[in-house]
């Protein structure tokens, strides 16, 4: 055998053991398992359908659900799968590898406009978004924004709607601004190098700035738009079609955590670290900060589909130019899950 | 002072890093920035991804991704270089195909992965073959190009023809020039590791950057990947460059 053709046969032998390594650390594959040494566990990762999340408190609900069977029945229902950005979400529901997942509410309608079979069943929170500026900017004011460059998550973002809202209040329009899109993660840096002047994002990102004391708050969501809603739940239709236990009793959990969190400061501390150390991976610090300070920052109650909320997103959404055209609140709403979530208590579970 | 070669090889780039570091120290501290990390923050950072027990999975994670990348743009770029480099037609025909994809940029390609493959190892595996099979064909195309019309018909006097001359002499003395290419490519490959990892994926040096920007205020944790990332590319490249000094691979070069 020549030198080289020993070369070649080692980089294989390298790339497939470097294959198994990974499948055996990062993919959950049991060597044990492989060889028949160990039976299948019962309800393992593969069997239960995704649910995608990104680590922001508009999409809490998620892990918590999951954390509180986990914790009750010893297994969850389904499989968090956490994400980056709004596009890998959007793409990944679009290629049906998502059944359901958090979602823009704005981007999901327009989703919806332009075809992709997709339905809004639940909200996630209501409010959890502010408008953060430099704490030694000399912004007091939304007329102070004028000329000013304000970050939002992305042009399908409610954030967007709100701040045109904002605008609107002050006899502004959003051209007498400078807006940019900029992922949430990178708002908070962007900020305190004033490379804007303005970001808004759903939560933790906003109270971090706070909470290392250079950010403060110009508005909260709900001082400019009682009830916000930033994030929905969405599923394609068909799991509607084909699972529609799954969506029930996932809208079902949801409703139940939400009214858990609003429990009391106690469960809310508690899940602050679980979530940010299992399901986040944030400093459990900023998650506390974001669900206290104040406490109803972030709400999750009231999360049944109400006709008027969307009419009104649609409706701005539609002079925003983020929808091409009016959209019946029947073609990406489902309310049935919603409807039967009522008379639903919340989880009665205590951590330990 | 003259020190051996094989100490100055050892301690002039050694000498650069300490100043780079130290630079990179004193223009934090002295910014006062207290969003950018300093060195040791880093390795504090490093050791705490130790700790952790995720540091060597995601070196594992990336290596497998760019080795099941690479090898596979290997196995077509170069069978497929070599047929373009010897029939003119073959390469009239695909060439301009290839400049067209060559310079669209793997993060281009990222919807299309997520699309095509979901949020699998597949879709990062697929962007690094794309980012490194058209350098790697592009060089072997040259390569057979380049061969010295002379080795061929010497060949052919002696009466070597077909897939004996092709394994004989086309491969053996266009194997240098394809090994640069290689080495090029294996660095581009690596270099998109970080983009790759941006989809969903939950491992890998990449998704570390990405991750420590959703935590928060880590930028010690997007630096520490950073430096893995070079580090590991460092080697890489001196693998590669052991595998140009082989006896097999040096005939080509003695023109």
């Amino acid at each position: 055998m020549s030198k080289l053709t020993k070369i070649v046969l080692g980089a294989v032998g390298v790339a497939l053991s470097l294959g198994l390594l990974h499948a055996w650390l990062n993919l959950g594959f049991d060597p044990q398992m492989a060889l028949g040494l160990k039976e299948k566990e019962e309800g393992s990762a593969e069997d239960r359908f995704r649910v995608g999340f990104l680590p922001v408190t508009c999409h809490l609900t998620c892990p918590v659900t999951d954390w509180i069977n986990k914790g009750m029945a010893g297994k969850g229902f389904y499989e968090p799968v956490r994400f980056s950005g709004f596009p890998e979400i959007k793409e990944s529901i679009i290629a049906g590898y998502l059944p359901a997942t958090f979602m823009l509410a704005p981007m999901a309608m327009a989703l919806r406009q332009q075809g992709v079979p997709i339905k809004i069943v639940y909200l996630g929170h209501r409010d959890g978004t502010a408008l953060m500026v430099g704490k030694d900017s000399g912004i007091e004011s939304v007329g102070d924004l004028r000329g000013k460059k304000v970050a939002i998550p992305n042009r399908f973002s409610n954030q967007y709607l709100l701040l045109r809202k904002a605008l609107a209040a002050e006899g502004m329009t959003i051209d007498d601004i400078q807006m940019v899109e900029m992922p949430p993660p990178d708002m908070p840096a962007a900020l305190y190098a004033k490379a804007v002047d303005g970001i808004s994002s759903g939560e933790p990102f906003m109270a971090q700035t706070e909470m290392d004391g250079y950010g403060k708050v110009l508005y909260q969501a709900k001082e400019v738009w009682p009830d916000f809603i930033s994030c929905v739940l969405v599923v394609s239709e068909k799991t509607i079609d084909e699972h529609p236990e799954w969506v029930q009793e996932l809208v079902t959990g949801i409703a139940k955590s939400g009214l858990w969190l609003e429990g009391g400061m106690d469960q809310r501390m508690k899940a602050a670290d679980v979530v940010a150390t299992q399901y986040y991976n944030q400093d459990p610090r900023l998650l506390s900060f974001v669900l206290s300070k104040p406490p109803d920052r972030v709400t999750y109650s009231k999360l049944r589909l109400a006709r008027a909320d969307f009419e009104e997103i649609a409706d701005l959404a539609l002079e925003a130019g983020v929808l091409t055209g009016p959209i019946a609140f029947e073609e990406y709403a489902d309310t049935r899950f919603s409807e039967n979530t009522t008379g639903a208590g919340a989880y009665s579970w205590k951590p330990k | 002072m003259r020190m051996k070669p094989k100490t100055e090889a050892i301690v002039l780039p050694l000498g650069v890093a300490t100043l780079f570091i130290l630079g990179w120290h004193f223009a934090v501290r002295w910014t006062g920035s207290d969003i950018f990390p300093t060195p040791g923050q880093v390795v504090t950072g490093l050791i705490e991804l130790i700790q952790k027990g995720v540091l060597l999975k995601y070196v594992v994670a990336s290596l497998f991704r760019v080795a099941a990348g690479f090898l596979l743009a290997m196995a077509v770029g170069i069978p497929a270089g070599l047929l373009m480099g010897w029939f003119g037609r073959a390469r009239l025909a695909f060439n301009p195909a290839i400049q067209v994809l060559r310079p669209i940029s793997p993060i281009a390609w990222i919807p299309v992965a997520i699309l095509w493959f979901g949020v699998s190892d597949a879709a990062p595996i697929f962007l690094i073959f794309l980012a490194s099979v058209f350098p790697i064909t592009t060089s072997a195309i040259a390569a057979v190009q380049n061969i010295q019309q002379v080795y061929i018909r010497a060949a052919r006097n002696f009466g070597i023809e077909g897939l004996e001359l092709f394994k004989k002499v086309v491969f053996p003395a266009a194997l240098p020039q394809i090994l640069t290419g290689i080495r090029l490519a294996l660095g581009v490959a690596w270099l998109v590791v970080v983009a790759a990892e941006m989809i969903a994926v939950n491992s890998g040096l990449g998704y570390l950057i990405i991750d420590a920007r959703n935590a928060g205020k880590r930028y010690d944790l997007v630096v520490a990947g950073m430096a893995m990332i070079g580090l590991i590319g460092l080697g890489l490249d001196v693998l590669v460059r052991r595998m140009e000094k082989l006896d097999e691979v040096r005939w080509g070069l003695s023109r």
